[in-house]
């Protein structure tokens, strides 16, 4: 049986790893490589690296910063920001990510999905969905949060899977960095309109709100973020509560 | 011993290298399938679609066929897995036909199969050597072998059950990506490699 799974997402910059609430305030927390590893041993399933400045400077850096970790990382290392073209993708699976985000470039142009997935395979192309609720309906922003664009998100995540995106990783606007809880009723949206598996991220303030985002969001997968670099909690916490919640979980080596 | 890592120019290849390279071993990229026969170890990896890897297999797929029934070891990963079968429902392109049996779409509410799933009635020694008993999937297809004996471990999703890994002599193909299947799956690897060079071309 397929278990869900516990994602540690580094916001990085620079090559360091750096959390902002929501999307303002950053701070730097310490050496992405180092973090990831050790949240490998402590039992991660899978690492996010989301390079905050997106820029096409800092593609080089974050590309160098990719094989530097894959070299030591042997669980899935997913890379976005700045994600634009499907020759960016092939850069990125190159550098060393299993799997590439692709967000403003995905609402710019759709057909990036479907070109990346057909030359890479859908399980390596995941739509990054930034969600912010807004006059009684989900709007689609891009640009960490900053643009907002006409799309709802219910639908512009179902359109991204119909594409080829392998993957939803969706994030609330509104809960990220809050730590009040996961955003249960987008999370449950978007896991009922899609067929492929949907990442719940932003508001994971403890364990139980990790637990309802898997169990009552439906999610695949929990992204997290700040509560771990400031050891609110720990991998194993969080491993341990989704056990107790009967959820299926990886078997720790 | 030369391991060959096939390269279809498709996906990361440095953990699996990283995996791959111990202390005696050299591990070279190879992207021509004639110059890749030139090994101990042929190794095709798991990133990219069917056809266009059918594709760059089919100007020497004889002579790898040959090799494989002589018992050149080979380890196929996901889609390297799948290309040891005849044909896949992916798209078009030919096998290399080693196991008889397609490749089809995995028959589940949530394709792709994205995350580390249970490996169930391991028979090949591998799994226990290296105490992997859940590992890391991604992939929308998978494997219907036509003879069963040559699984050698299963996994189900949603409901289908499908090959986590089929073995013919030297060659070993395993649905799950080892070298994402964090410290059991290196050592899977790790142990196959040890398999392959006490027992050269007999293992």
């Amino acid at each position: 049986m397929l278990t869900r799974r516990l994602i540690a997402c580094l916001d990085v910059r620079d090559a360091r790893v750096v959390k902002g609430v929501q999307f303002v305030g950053l701070r730097e927390v310490g050496d992405p490589v180092e973090l990831a590893t050790r949240y490998e041993v402590e039992g991660a399933d899978e690492i996010v690296y989301l390079d905050i400045a997106a820029s096409a400077e800092e593609r080089v850096t974050l590309f160098d910063l990719a094989r530097r970790t894959a070299e030591r990382l042997f669980i899935p290392l997913t890379i976005g920001g700045g994600i634009r073209t499907v020759d960016d993708i092939a850069a990125a699976l190159r550098a060393g990510a299993d799997k590439v985000g692709l967000n403003s470039a995905a609402v710019r142009r759709p057909e990036v999905l479907s070109e990346g997935a057909a030359r890479f395979g859908a399980q390596c192309i995941v739509a990054s969905i930034d969600a912010k609720w807004e006059d009684g309906r989900y709007r689609v922003y891009t640009h960490g949060g900053r643009t907002p664009t006409d799309l709802e998100a219910v639908g512009w995540a179902a359109e991204c899977a119909a594409r080829g995106a392998g993957e939803i990783l969706l994030t609330s606007i509104d809960r990220d960095g809050a730590r009040d809880g996961y955003d249960l009723a987008l999370t449950r949206a978007v896991a009922d309109a899609v067929s492929v598996p949907v990442i719940a991220s932003g508001g994971a303030g403890n364990a139980a709100h990790v637990c309802a985002a898997l169990s009552q969001g439906g999610a695949d997968a929990a992204l997290v973020a700040g509560i771990l670099h400031d050891g609110v909690v720990t991998v194993a916490d969080l491993k341990r509560a989704m056990r107790d919640a009967g959820l299926a979980v990886r078997e720790a080596a | 011993m030369k391991i060959t890592v096939f390269d279809y120019g498709a996906g990361n290849l440095h953990s699996l290298v990283k995996v791959l390279a111990g202390e005696n071993d050299r591990v070279v990229l190879e992207t021509d399938i004639a110059r890749a026969l030139a090994t101990d170890l042929l190794v095709l990896p798991g990133v990219g679609a069917f056809s266009a890897a059918a594709a760059q297999l089919a100007p020497a797929l004889n002579p790898l066929r040959t090799a494989l029934r002589d018992g050149l070891p080979c380890l196929g990963i996901c889609l390297g897995m799948q290309l040891l079968f005849e044909a896949s429902d992916e798209g078009p392109g030919e096998g290399i036909g080693l196991f008889a049996g397609r490749v089809t779409r995995l028959d589940a509410a949530r394709v792709p199969q994205i995350g580390w799933n249970a490996v169930e009635q391991a028979s090949d020694p591998l799994f226990a050597r290296a105490n992997l008993r859940s590992a890391y999937y991604a992939n929308s297809f998978a494997c219907r072998p036509r003879d069963l004996s040559g699984v050698v471990a299963w996994s189900t999703h949603d409901g289908d059950r499908f090959p986590a890994a089929v073995r013919a002599g030297s060659t070993l193909g395993v649905q799950f990506h080892p070298e994402k299947s964090s410290a059991p799956g290196v050592s899977f690897v790790r142990q196959f490699l040890t398999a392959i060079r006490e027992g050269g071309r007999s293992c």
